[in-house]
């Protein structure tokens, strides 16, 4: 309105151009309806993603207060839990919930990498989404199933795969096992129930995580590089090594850590084959260990209230764990060639 | 940008080119007899003939669609990176089926060169690594003195030296789309081959990275033999010395109207369409 008082150019004036504010305008038409309601939505749900999580970090981290109050800092460095003794502690735990990971990471790693490499660079086009789906259908497979696999199937034999590895990499700690290994009979109890079993079966339950992010990056590779390499007189895997590769780098990593993330808090599986041990060890092979999550489980029927809490505080501590790490990966998928390019 | 300084030197850079020190004294002669191609059930050339003689630059003209980059890509067994890809013929380099099952695919991609429409330099490497990227993948070794040199002198037959002599370390992608077309010039050049395929080299190119293209042609055509497919007819006028009108009618797979010396396809034209074409009245 008071635009319109103002003569808008006063003849007085000399200038001919007509004034224009020299800040930034706005050129935002506004959005049609319909996708008002599409973000809106989209919105809230994405928001009530966020706040179920902010909710759970804050919900464990306020149930933990007490237990860190109470143990302090000796609840991250003791490594029994013997709460009839006042002594609580997951350093035990966290050492295990590792082995197992590392366990399972190193099973999953290479075979995610070959999987999803052949999918992606090998196999015939109409074979390829038969191979996909099998392996969602891998990610299908419901937890406690991969720990009965784990427990009848892959136990008998991988008692003797750890004897093996003993017997001739005995020498390294990580491969030792309290036992003697030339003793006949040897003692197979000394192998079974052990952290190794327990990884090669979240290692099948990574698996299909790692490999479809994988091969969704190696998918993307472009062809203009891949035909600049073979035209250049490249095997295959020479193609794969200086195109595929380096190009699908973030999403290998981020793929290994996101499994990661998720091979720390298995648990049914690991409930099912480890025996429960207390001691800090890093003997993989070895008769029992413990994760948090299977401690968790393990004792939250029989717990009393000041024994929740410490329980709820060890999951507090698995939670922050997989939130970083899960972070770390978002970060190193979205940062690389092959995440920025969607 | 990168146009301003280089307009000064439009001059062509190729004499600043070492003689002494070309590996190739001549290119390969290629000849494609009864070539057809198809994609799945659909057939894009037919039984399409054409000698490119060595030390030659041969220029594919002809419409959008007509298969040239079909038939340039058979040329190095790049056709059957395409899954539902099919051919027939023979395509003999100095005398011998490059589709004999006797020759290794890599061995003959290495000898038969090709520069490709969109640039498209190693981004992760750099511009010395993208160079010298046809030697490491084909598992060929170089001492540290030699590679210097040909990278220098691989540069240098692209026209490029002198604008990245200083910056080798830099990655390839921080190039400009003309610079990064003759970065991939040079890489091609490095392996030493004895034919180079360009399929619309200079398309996405702006004019005085073209001319550099057009000078680097005339410059290596001494040693290496040239297809190039070109929708320029005056590139083509100034750089080739032999061209082949491909043509796909309405429906019907492409093949070669017309083929001869760049003057007569241009000057005297034995068939209509091909002088609609030239004369630009035409698809
Ligand atoms: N990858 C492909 N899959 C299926 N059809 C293709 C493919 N590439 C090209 N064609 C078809 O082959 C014909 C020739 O294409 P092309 O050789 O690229 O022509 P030009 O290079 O002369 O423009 C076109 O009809 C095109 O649709
Ligand atoms: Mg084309």
């Amino acid at each position: 309105m008071t635009a319109l008082l103002d003569p808008p150019s006063a003849p007085s004036a000399p200038e001919p151009t007509p004034q224009i504010d020299d800040v930034p305008r706005s050129i935002d038409p506004g959005l049609p309806p319909s996708d008002r309601i599409f973000f809106g939505v989209s919105r809230v749900i994405g928001f009530s993603v966020f706040i179920i999580m902010a909710a759970i970090g804050l919900f464990l981290g306020f149930q933990s207060i007490p237990t860190f109050k109470r143990y302090g800092f000796s609840f991250l460095t003791e490594s029994a839990w013997q709460p009839d003794k006042d002594v609580v502690g997951i350093s035990a735990v966290l050492v295990g919930t590792f082995t197992v990971a590392l366990v399972a990471m190193s099973i999953a790693f290479p075979l995610a990498l070959a999987t999803s490499l052949y999918i992606s660079e090998y196999a015939p086009a109409k074979f390829k989404s038969f191979l996909v789906s099998m392996v969602d259908l891998m990610a299908a497979v419901p937890s406690i199933v991969w720990g009965l696999w784990g427990f009848f199937l892959i136990q008998p034999k991988a008692i003797h795969l750890a004897h093996w590895l003993h017997t001739h990499l005995g020498w390294v700690p990580f491969f030792h096992v309290d036992t003697d290994p030339e003793a006949s009979p040897w003692a197979q109890t000394r192998y079974a129930a052990s952290a190794f079993i327990a990884g090669i079966a979240v290692s099948m339950m990574v698996l299909p995580m790692a490999a479809a992010v994988m091969r969704q990056v190696f998918s993307q590779a472009p062809v203009g590089e891949r035909e600049a390499a073979l035209g250049l007189g490249a095997t295959r895997w020479g193609m794969i090594r200086s195109v595929v590769l380096p190009f699908g780098r973030g999403g290998i990593i981020g793929g290994t850590m996101l499994s990661l993330g998720r091979a720390l808090g298995e648990t049914i599986a690991v409930v099912l084959i480890v025996s429960p041990a207390f001691d800090i060890k890093f003997r993989p092979l070895e008769i029992g260990t413990s994760t948090i999550s299977q401690l968790i489980a393990g004792r939250f029927g029989e717990a009393t209230s000041s024994q929740l809490a410490a329980l709820l505080t060890a999951g507090f501590v698995l939670f922050i764990i997989t939130l970083i790490i899960n972070t770390l990966a978002a970060m190193i998928v979205a940062r690389s060639r092959s995440g920025a390019q969607e | 940008m990168t146009t301003a300084p280089e307009v000064n030197s439009l001059i062509p850079t190729y004499t600043d080119a070492p003689a002494t020190d070309v590996v190739h004294v001549r290119g390969g002669s290629l000849n494609a007899v009864g070539v057809s191609a198809w994609f799945g059930s659909n057939k894009v050339l037919e039984k399409v003939s054409l000698e490119m003689p060595a030390n030659t630059v041969t220029a594919l003209i002809g419409p959008s669609g007509c298969g040239k980059s079909t038939f340039l890509r058979i040329l190095n067994r790049m056709h059957e990176l395409v899954p539902s890809a099919k051919l027939s013929g023979q395509v003999l380099l100095d005398g011998d089926d490059i589709y004999d099952p006797g020759h290794r695919i890599t061995e003959t991609r290495k000898r038969i060169g090709m520069v490709f429409q969109k640039p498209n330099p190693f981004p992760a490497m750099s511009i010395a690594d993208n160079v010298t990227a046809g030697l490491k993948l084909t598992g060929t070794k170089i001492g540290k003195s030699d590679r210097e040199a040909l990278i220098e002198r691989s540069l240098t037959r692209a026209g490029l030296w002198k604008e990245v002599k200083d910056r080798l370390k830099e990655p390839g992608s921080a190039l400009s789309g003309g610079q990064q077309q003759r970065l991939c010039i040079a890489r091609s050049l490095a392996v030493e081959p004895e034919v180079l395929l360009m399929d619309e080299p200079c398309s996405a190119l702006d004019p005085t990275s073209t001319r550099r293209v057009e000078e680097t042609i005339h410059e290596i055509k001494d040693q290496v033999t040239v297809v190039i497919v070109t929708h320029n007819m005056q590139q083509a006028a100034r750089v080739s010395q032999q061209c082949a009108f491909f043509l796909a009618q309405l429906g019907t797979p492409g093949d070669i109207v017309e083929a001869g010396p760049t003057t007569e396809i241009f000057g005297n034209p034995r068939d209509p369409r091909t002088e609609d074409y030239v004369n630009g009245r035409f698809g």
